[in-house]
């Protein structure tokens, strides 16, 4: 954060979908390499902010930069070249394999009209290779299990050669080997100067592998800071409504335990 | 033994290297060739075969030929047999050809952009709107002025401006209601309906004429002459081959709109424009020959099956196997029950239904549409 310019600078977002605001001014600031874990409970605006910065929502207020660029003022496809999006999931593919999906990402950068250049082969490949996946390049998408599916779209990802990663609930649908997997694939890609900013559900794996952490409600910020810092029980109970134990293992790695609604069920 | 078993092991190696892309222009190049080729074949034996029965393959290339060379120096003294492959075959065979391919890639852009495999090219409304025009301008004894009484250009300039009418009606509807794939099918088959009953008003009201306005709702080839395959062929022709110059941009939609918007697509600007090219495509293969069904709905899926995902296989295949499949089943229309003509669009779906139920029982467990 102490760079010249932050990779990534959000200053009053504000979102409305028919009057309903899902985000209410988000101010935030990032610098490069840092793995960034957005949480907060379902509805709270996450994926929406995701998507802002992608541009796949224009959004209705407010100044998104990255690398110092306001990307409202950008073609979509120079916006591509510096952001990529992984999304939550996919839905139907049409049966499109892995290696082609993979390739897609390689879109922006193609300057001709029909086929790719060798060179976007070669990176496609190396990404497929990093993943784990190579053997899997002629699979179809949608015949492949969730765990490679998501490594599918990490790589699609990776081939654009972004400078902002922004990963959508990666690990929803992972048992716990592959969540393990996917967080350690991203924080490896942080490591090497990318900024990853990932949205999940599962607070001890995220205040595990995450840098910082933006904690969010209501499509408002309640708090960013170093996850050993600011997961308490108080902020869950808070956030969440929920009674939680938070405390650290013998590792001395933090870790959260829900107990119980506050509310009871109706 | 053991020499045989290491090259084998190479051969897997090198496969296992090979370029993906190389892979898909080699497959690109075999689905041109071998393509061409066939559609060359059906172009010949459909001229040759006719009612009356078959000419010798050679003299029909000869006929073709020369035919064609005394047209070129404008020389009218055609024999028998080049007058009747020059004047009679050969614009309704390249009128054959233009529609299917036409109406096959019409649909492939359809089925991509919308994302729902179930969508033929006749979902915007299309089809029924040329149909209630064409039928009314029939049924009430329309003319149009500067046409004189040429009724050969009647129906296709009505039918036209209905399917374009129609097409625009869907468009604003699916456009005000937020412009999502299901707002343009549901807003398609509404407006499919409406011109629907307000085409059997008329057929109700002008029962006498309507053997005039049949041919044309069930599809037939046989109004097609030099003066109007012109018309068919040549932009139909030019509009599909130009379409493949956005296959990348259809394969983007495999991953959803949101995934094509973020890679750099102007999501809603593309779907606009497929759909409305896709929609004058429709109409102009529609206006001289009619409704023919399934060819749209069913060749796109057939090149999928055997070919995969990628629109820059899929696009030139669903080219030349629409129009192969429309060039059989004109041929068949036209010789099985002469003199008299069967419905083409019957046709297209008797010889396709059995060659795609066999594809599905095949490939269609793994087939995701």
């Amino acid at each position: 954060m102490k760079d010249e310019t932050a990779v990534l600078r959000i200053r009053g977002l504000v979102k409305e979908f028919d009057g309903f605001r899902a985000l209410n001014g988000i101010d935030l600031e990032f610098g490069k390499g840092l793995l960034i874990g957005l949480i907060g409970p379902n509805g709270c605006g996450k994926s929406t902010m995701i998507k802002c910065i992608s541009r796949i929502y224009p959004q209705t207020e407010g100044i998104i930069e990255v690398n110092g660029n306001n990307i409202s003022e950008m073609k979509v496809m120079d916006v591509a070249k510096m952001v990529a999006n992984v999304p939550a999931e996919v839905g139907q593919t049409f049966g499109i394999s892995v290696m082609d999906m993979v390739m897609l990402g390689r879109y922006p950068f193609v300057d001709r009209i029909w086929w790719e250049n060798p060179e976007d082969e070669r990176i496609s490949r190396e990404a497929l290779r990093t993943f784990g996946i190579d053997h899997l390049r002629r699979k179809q998408v949608s015949l492949c299990s969730s765990g490679e599916r998501q490594r599918a779209l990490i790589a699609k990802a990776y081939v654009q050669e972004p400078i902002l990663m922004l990963v959508d609930e990666p690990t929803s649908h992972l048992d716990i080997k592959y969540k393990l997997q996917v967080m350690e694939y991203l924080q490896k890609m942080a490591r090497s100067d990318m900024t990853v900013v990932v949205a999940e559900h599962d607070i001890s794996l995220m205040a595990r592998y995450c840098d910082v952490c933006v904690i969010m409600k209501k499509g408002e910020i309640v708090a960013v800071g170093d996850p050993k810092v600011i997961i308490t029980e108080q902020l869950i109970r808070d956030v969440y409504e929920v009674d939680a134990r938070v405390g650290l293992d013998a590792d001395g790695e933090i870790y959260m335990l829900p107990k119980r609604c506050l509310e009871d069920c109706p | 033994m053991l020499e045989k078993r290491h090259r084998r092991h190479r051969n897997n190696q090198v496969d296992l290297d090979v370029s993906e892309i190389s892979l898909k222009k080699k497959r690109f190049r075999l689905i041109v060739m071998f393509g061409s080729f066939m559609s060359a074949m059906a172009f010949l034996i459909s001229i040759s075969i006719s009612s009356g029965g078959v000419i010798p393959l050679s003299d029909a290339i000869g006929a073709l030929l020369s035919s064609i060379g005394k047209a070129l120096e404008n020389d009218r003294n055609l024999d028998i047999i080049e007058l009747y492959i020059y004047n009679g075959r050969l614009p309704r065979t390249m009128a054959a050809i233009a529609v299917g391919a036409g109406l096959a890639i019409a649909g492939c852009m359809y089925q991509a952009v919308i994302r729902n495999p179930l969508v033929d090219p006749y979902i915007t409304g299309v089809s029924s709107g040329a149909g209630c025009f064409a039928t009314a301008a029939t049924a009430l004894g329309f003319s149009i002025p500067f046409l004189l009484d040429n009724s050969l250009y009647l129906i296709p300039v009505v039918a036209i401006a209905g399917g374009l009418i129609a097409f625009a009606i869907t468009m604003t509807v699916a456009e005000c209601s937020g412009g999502a794939s299901i707002n343009y099918i549901l807003s398609g088959i509404i407006v499919g309906f409406a011109f629907a009953s307000i085409q059997t008003i008329f057929m109700t009201l002008g029962k006498n004429h309507l053997t005039d306005v049949m041919w044309w709702l069930y599809g037939s080839f046989a109004y097609i002459t030099w003066e109007n395959a012109w018309i068919v062929f040549v932009p139909v022709i030019g509009v599909s081959l130009i379409t493949m110059i956005w296959a990348r941009e259809f394969n983007l939609y495999s991953m959803g709109e949101d995934q094509a918007a973020q890679l750099g697509l102007n999501v809603k600007m593309f779907k606009r424009l497929t759909m409305i090219v896709a929609s004058i495509l429709t109409s102009l293969c529609v206006a001289f020959v009619g409704i023919i069904g399934f060819v749209g709905l069913v060749v796109p899926h057939a090149c999928r099956m055997a070919l995969g995902s990628d629109h820059r296989l899929i696009m030139p295949a669903s080219i030349v196997i629409g129009a192969m499949l429309m060039l059989f089943a004109d041929l068949i229309a036209r010789t099985v029950m002469s003199p008299a003509e069967l419905p083409v669009g019957a046709i297209t779906a008797m010889i396709g239904t059995p060659v795609f139920a066999y594809m599905l029982m095949k490939r269609g467990r793994d087939y995701e549409g």
